[in-house]
């Protein structure tokens, strides 16, 4: 009897964190006027009551804070259900340029070597786009064109160009229309190998 | 006056909700998850293999600074698991880096084979949730839905009863049959947690005009590196996307209420399971798929295959639901 209290008292407490979860960022959705429901202070209001049960109000030293997080983050309950919805955001590309002392330019995407892994780099290139924090999302470029110059040390100077690929609507596209490629930001870096005693 | 009757009213209730959540089950539905998560983690681990390094590595060497995710995610949440305690670990027992980083590799890859074959089925487990987690948490740039599901997944068949029925550990230590009634209650834990998920993801999806004009559907197809698909091909098939689009919202919307009817759990079921075989095949999102079968079959699977074969649990049983 005293364990199945127990498994109850986890039931409802994990059950909260899912439905609460779940709840916050489908307000926050219809509260950013995402889907066809009109926006509505209620919405952002709703949101903030969940925000507010998750403990994400309080100081982030705060142990409760703390501990709610890493609960939701083990048991994978963190991040809500709405993949591609309510409807599927256009694809971000960064391409880097890398400048040769001789004046020539190469022109690289970021690469994996697995298709699998092409899908966590399409993810790290959302997510960079969906980061307004300037500094923040110059470290992460700066991050990615690294590592396309470290194949190609002779470079002397790289520039990341960070855009979108906007896909037409179905019904733009069967009237010809086809995707374009939009300029978001651009970074200029220079790199070099560390010396020796630096290895 | 009418409290008594309110207070029976109240105790029936609660009995039935106990009744349902208390079901005693067997543990076919643990061996599903745990050969199916178990086939996921080793494929999971495969895939990462040749850019592992590049991921993982520290500044001079990754794609993506460990040590600048992992100071990001400190600040959010310092007690979430990540690679970087390991390294910090083998640091210290005169491991470099890259030797870490290998063997972390090999245990996530070995987690995955033992529990396929069921062999220390519950070490396993903890093992595959703590590395999968570490994984996905300092690579928390690179993760998509399929790590969130294979940590729910893993946390469920790490809480569960272990060794199920069918793994190794029962035949080579003679170990008990688990309780039922703790393997019955992570069952159904498991299942309403999906019935969240579809209904969720089913609302989110409803509320955009374009998941209902097709719109949703020929982006999702077409947008890199989910084309798979030539764009000429999909434009011939536009009222295909129109009411694939559709089905996906009414399939994840009802999900929770046609999954536990006998009646239409085949239905719902293959259905479900119909729509994530297609995002494997015409997305190219194979780990996802497999991770979203596992789940449907290990949660409402069995009771499913009992009427497969035509041995439908007579009508008085579905006030205690027991094998859904």
């Amino acid at each position: 009897m005293n364990r199945r209290r127990v498994y109850l008292a986890w039931f409802a407490l994990h059950g909260f964190f899912i439905l609460t979860v779940s709840l916050q960022q489908t307000l926050w959705i219809i509260g950013q006027g995402y889907t066809f429901l009109p926006t509505s202070k209620h919405w952002q209001d709703a949101e903030s009551v969940t925000t507010t049960a998750l403990g994400e109000t309080l100081s982030l030293s705060n142990p409760l804070r703390q501990s709610v997080n890493a609960y939701i983050n083990g048991t994978g309950i963190e991040g809500g259900y709405g993949f591609f919805a309510p409807s599927v955001p256009d694809s971000y590309k960064l391409v880097i340029e890398l400048h040769y002392p001789d004046g020539h330019v190469e022109y690289e995407l970021p690469r994996v070597s697995d298709t699998a892994t092409g899908v966590r780099l399409a993810t790290l290139l959302d997510q960079i786009g969906r980061t307004y924090y300037e500094p923040l999302r110059e470290i992460m470029i700066k991050m990615l064109a690294y590592s396309v110059w470290q194949d190609r040390p002779k470079a002397t100077s790289v520039r990341a160009v960070f855009g979108f690929v906007s896909i037409p609507k179905l019904s733009d596209a069967r009237a010809g229309k086809t995707e374009s490629y939009h300029f978001l930001y651009a970074y200029d870096f220079s790199f070099h190998e560390p010396a020796a005693s630096e290895r | 006056m009418n409290q008594p009757h309110q207070n029976v009213e109240l105790r029936g209730s609660w009995s039935k909700w106990r009744n349902f959540l208390f079901s005693r089950d067997s543990s076919q539905w643990l061996t599903i998850l745990r050969a199916g998560l178990g086939l996921e983690i080793t494929l999971y681990a495969l895939s990462l293999y040749a850019d592992w390094k590049r991921m993982f590595g520290s500044a001079s060497t990754g794609f993506l600074n460990r040590e600048f995710t992992e100071a990001l995610m400190s600040i959010q949440s310092p007690l979430v698991p990540r690679i970087g305690w390991f390294l910090w670990a083998g640091q210290h027992l005169g491991l470099n880096e890259e030797t870490a980083l290998t063997i972390l590799w090999f245990l996530l890859f070995a987690a995955g084979i033992f529990l396929i074959v069921g062999i220390f089925s519950r070490s396993a487990a903890i093992a595959a949730w703590l590395l999968h987690l570490c994984v996905a948490k300092t690579g928390g740039y690179l993760a998509y839905g399929m790590d969130n599901f294979l940590t729910i997944g893993l946390f469920y068949l790490m809480i569960s009863p272990l060794p199920d029925a069918w793994a190794l550990d029962r035949k080579i230590w003679r170990r008990p049959a688990p309780d039922p009634e703790p393997v019955g209650f992570c069952r159904r834990v498991l299942q309403l947690h999906l019935c969240v998920i579809y209904f969720f993801g089913g609302l989110t999806k409803a509320l955009g005009a374009g998941w209902w004009n097709g719109d949703s559907m020929w982006r999702a197809l077409t947008r890199p590196p989910f084309d798979l698909i030539p764009a000429q091909t999909l434009l011939h098939a536009q009222p295909i996307l129109v009411v694939t689009g559709m089905v996906v919202c009414l399939l994840e919307l009802t999900y929770p209420i046609l999954i536990w009817s006998n009646k239409t759990r085949p239905f719902c079921l293959t259905a479900i399971i119909g729509m994530h075989v297609g995002i494997g095949l015409t997305m190219g999102l194979h780990l996802f798929s497999l991770v979203m079968i596992v789940l449907n079959l290990a949660a409402f699977g069995p009771g499913a295959l009992k009427w497969w074969r035509g041995r439908v649990p007579p009508p008085q049983m579905e006030l205690q639901p027991k094998g859904i």
